[in-house]
């Protein structure tokens, strides 16, 4: 603010001036509001100030769109193998309590599959990504092993498209050429067991008297 | 009565001014009356009285409160008295004005609206402006009249002590007393005014009539959309067809003609629609006789400091010469052996929405002096060395999206905007929530900060209330407005307390003049206080400004009303040539429209 240059006579001997009587207070005087702007300042961080915190309380359980990139979380301990109920009708996927898996083992919707903790672009969406395992027999059709391959080894690394090719037989790769730019996936901030329990929370067998066991048993 | 106020204050100056004001003018001082809130103590002076002080006849220094509302007026007064301005000033307008920001307020923002909201009695409105005639109309006055005039300053001054007790607990002293300062820089700017050619514009205003019809032939050559000076629709979705340009439809199937439909297509389609659209507001909305120069060739006109939520200004489109009507900026020109500049923030809003929000990779690629590019680089839509000239349309598109994002745009109006299908719209819009995730955490929690509190607050204080029917986007976009105001304002009081001459702020720039000779040092001061103003509101986050200077004989030039201009300026000099005269407007111009067929079709004359 500019210096005021003189005004240590103003209001004295002013015409106009009807009633004249001097402040004899001797109010203490304010700080100068404008030596430290910077104290005025107050605070844009609304994230702070609201505290908002997204919360995951769905994690789709599904194989990767074929216009996405992925991420494969690299750490083992946020993956599975396990044995599961498909119903590919209905798109249904439900994990099997270990105790049934002798009974079921001539279910035909009953397989053995690993679940890869994965990360979605565009969206930042984490899912649980199902690949078929070997059999009884050991072996594995090449779709589900080009899958497992990109899973373990390529999309652990880089961000990836999996892109079927049916003169192959298989998956095939895609890496975004901007990968390095995109950086790395913001992952949940929860274990594995955590996710997995939202991605199977209404989908667990855990009794022969499964709805869907009873189901598939023709009982209902 | 002494309660907080006197806590601070060993004075409380409640201050009004009566004065007369013809558009573009410095005001007239008719009189002034001041009571100090404390003692009771009052000051009515007429005019001859006032001139004759050299100084208020009441104290103006830190100990002193100055009150009043809209301060700018008085202040303004104080310019024309010599006055130096008071060093402590609060301004209820201001404050009222913050305290129902995004709130319908039944009676106004006037002072009786500001008195009705808070249930204090006041005169009549029809009262008030019987009594404003009478300061405006000027010449010389019977004492009868004197009496009135002073009488009716004096009830402003005794509604001022009434509403200050009434607003005291919803004053935020500090920041209220830094909006205040603003109102000096304000006073400053107004007196300042924008230098105007002023013998083109009345060559322009005499002979408005016939440049219409004119213009209208030479900017509509090839295009038919008009009959006589009248648009036609039909005409005007047959054009889109030949030129083949996608144009936003209504719901009844027909072109939206709005001007914020004008004003992005013309963004796109410059040379095309650009033209139309100057020239549509020309014949439309345009009044050349409102747009308000003084005598000595200044336009002059209220900033309407805080008038817009945000807390920007809002002068009036027809009096400002920065109006919606670009090709009239060309009749800016600095006076003989002068220069002016115009001074903006680079990308002021990008760099608000990074510093604001904290995301680094937002900050990184405001940082790397391009940040469109930057974006379409981290996103991988182009290589790692791409450049402006490589890679235009992929930046021109990243561009768009992260100005849309500011303002909520969705993928279908990004599409549209772009001309792109709107999977491509949907795709830029992701790209930006992938490359700037903290960004858009930052700008969930705006929303929900506004929804959860009822309001948002800027950095000094600033806030917009959130009603309930409150739009989330404007509600998203209100801290990046918000705070790039706050950060203009503080430029604003920086470089005027600096004795740098601004003639204008123009919403993130500011228009500065000085002797030619002493221009380039001006810029340098001002974009000194302008990075220093920003970094009052992002700390350790410098904004970069850019500049242009225009120096005596040359004018200021918007290419975006180039091609209008110069057809008018055809016009003009046709005319001159026929009256025997030369247009001086068109010295820097070449005769006729860029686009313009050989001179078959100008004017009808007399």
């Amino acid at each position: 603010m500019s210096k005021v240059k003189n005004d240590k006579d103003a209001a004295q001997g002013t015409p106009g001036v009807i009633n004249d009587s001097a402040d004899q207070s001797g109010t203490p005087v304010q700080p100068d509001p404008f030596s430290n702007l910077e104290e005025l300042r107050v605070s844009q961080d609304h994230l702070e100030a609201v505290g908002l915190k997204k919360q995951l309380i769905t994690v789709p359980v599904r194989k990767p769109s074929k216009e996405w990139f992925v991420r494969v979380h690299p750490d083992p301990d946020y993956r599975l193998e396990t044995a599961v109920v498909e119903l590919k009708d209905e798109g249904e996927i439900y994990l099997v309590d270990k105790s049934l898996w002798p009974e079921l083992a001539c279910e035909s919707t009953f397989h053995y599959k690993a679940f890869f903790t994965a990360i979605s672009r565009p969206g930042n969406v984490p899912f649980l990504w199902p690949v078929r395992m070997p059999g009884e027999d050991g072996r594995l059709d090449s779709w589900n092993e080009s899958a497992t391959e990109i899973a373990t080894s390529i999309a652990t690394k880089e961000w990836t498209r999996c892109v079927s090719n049916r003169y192959l037989g298989a998956y095939e790769p895609q890496i975004a050429s901007a990968s390095e730019s995109w950086g790395e996936p913001q992952w949940p901030d929860m274990p594995f067991n955590e996710l997995l329990r939202l991605a199977f929370k209404n989908a667990f067998i855990n009794t022969v008297d499964h709805p869907v066991l009873r189901r598939l048993r023709g009982e209902e | 009565m002494k309660s907080w106020l006197g806590q601070h204050y060993r004075e409380v100056w409640l201050v009004d001014f009566e004065y007369g004001s013809a558009p573009g003018e410095l005001p007239e001082v008719r009189c002034m009356v001041a009571r100090e809130l404390f003692t009771g103590r009052l000051i009515r002076l007429w005019e001859d009285q006032l001139s004759v002080l050299p100084q208020p006849p009441f104290k103006i220094d830190r100990h002193s409160l100055f009150v009043a509302y809209l301060a700018s007026a008085e202040l303004g007064c104080f310019g024309v008295l010599g006055w130096s301005p008071p060093q402590r000033i609060l301004d209820l307008y201001v404050e009222f004005k913050r305290l129902t920001s995004g709130r319908q307020v039944p009676a106004g923002r006037g002072l009786l609206g500001a008195l009705a909201y808070f249930g204090i009695a006041s005169i009549e409105a029809a009262e008030k402006d019987g009594m404003r005639e009478l300061a405006l109309r000027g010449g010389s006055y019977s004492g009868e009249e004197k009496v009135a005039l002073l009488d009716y300053c004096q009830t402003d001054v005794d509604s001022l002590a009434k509403l200050l007790p009434a607003m005291e607990s919803h004053i935020d002293l500090p920041r209220a007393l830094l909006r205040g300062r603003y109102m000096v820089a304000v006073a400053r700017m107004e007196s300042a005014g924008v230098p105007i050619d002023l013998e083109t514009f009345k060559q322009i205003q005499d002979h408005w009539d016939d440049i219409k019809l004119s213009v209208v032939r030479e900017l509509d050559a090839g295009r038919g959309i008009y009959e006589g000076t009248s648009f036609r629709t039909q005409r005007f979705a047959d054009y889109l067809h030949r030129a083949g340009i996608a144009w936003p439809l209504l719901e009844s199937g027909k072109p939206a003609l709005d001007d914020k439909t004008f004003k992005d297509m013309a963004a796109m389609h410059p040379h095309e629609i650009g033209p139309i659209r100057e020239l549509r507001y020309a014949l439309s909305s345009l009044r050349l006789n409102n747009l308000a120069v003084g005598s000595d060739g200044r336009n002059r006109c209220m900033l309407s400091p805080f008038m817009s939520r945000t807390g920007r200004n809002q002068p009036s489109n027809a009096k400002f010469i920065f109006g919606p009507a670009v090709w009239l900026r060309s009749l800016i020109k600095p006076d003989e052996g002068c220069a002016i500049a115009y001074i903006d923030y680079e990308q002021q809003e990008f760099a608000l929405a990074a510093a604001l929000s904290g995301d680094e990779a937002m900050m990184n690629a405001y940082r790397s002096g391009d940040p469109y590019l930057a974006f379409a680089r981290q996103a991988g839509a182009v290589p790692p060395d791409a450049t402006k000239q490589s890679h235009k349309s992929e930046r021109e598109q990243f561009k768009v999206c992260a100005l849309a994002v500011q303002y909520g745009m969705g993928a279908e109006a990004l599409a549209v905007k772009l001309g792109v299908s709107k999977w491509r719209g949907r795709h830029l819009l992701e790209l930006h929530r992938e490359t700037y995730p903290r960004y858009w955490q930052w700008s969930d929690a705006v929303e929900a900060r506004a929804v959860l509190t009822g309001k948002l607050t800027s950095t000094f204080g600033w806030q917009v209330h959130a009603v309930a029917d409150a739009n989330p986007r404007s509600l998203r976009n209100f801290p990046l407005q918000a705070n790039g105001a706050e950060m203009l304002r503080l430029g604003c009081c920086l470089a005027t307390e600096r004795g740098i001459k601004v003639c204008a702020p123009v919403h993130d720039a500011v228009l500065v003049e000085a002797p030619s000779g002493e221009i380039d040092r001006v810029v340098a001061e001002t974009q000194a206080v302008m990075t220093e103003a920003s970094e009052l509101v992002v700390p350790g986050f410098p904004l970069r400004t850019d500049y242009e200077v225009v120096r005596w004989p040359d004018r200021y030039r918007d290419p975006r009303g180039q091609t209008m201009w110069n057809c008018v300026m055809g016009v003009i000099n046709k005319l001159g040539a026929y009256a025997g005269q030369e247009c001086r407007g068109a010295d820097m111009h070449p005769v006729g429209c860029t686009n313009a067929n050989p001179v078959h079709s100008y004017i009808l004359y007399e």
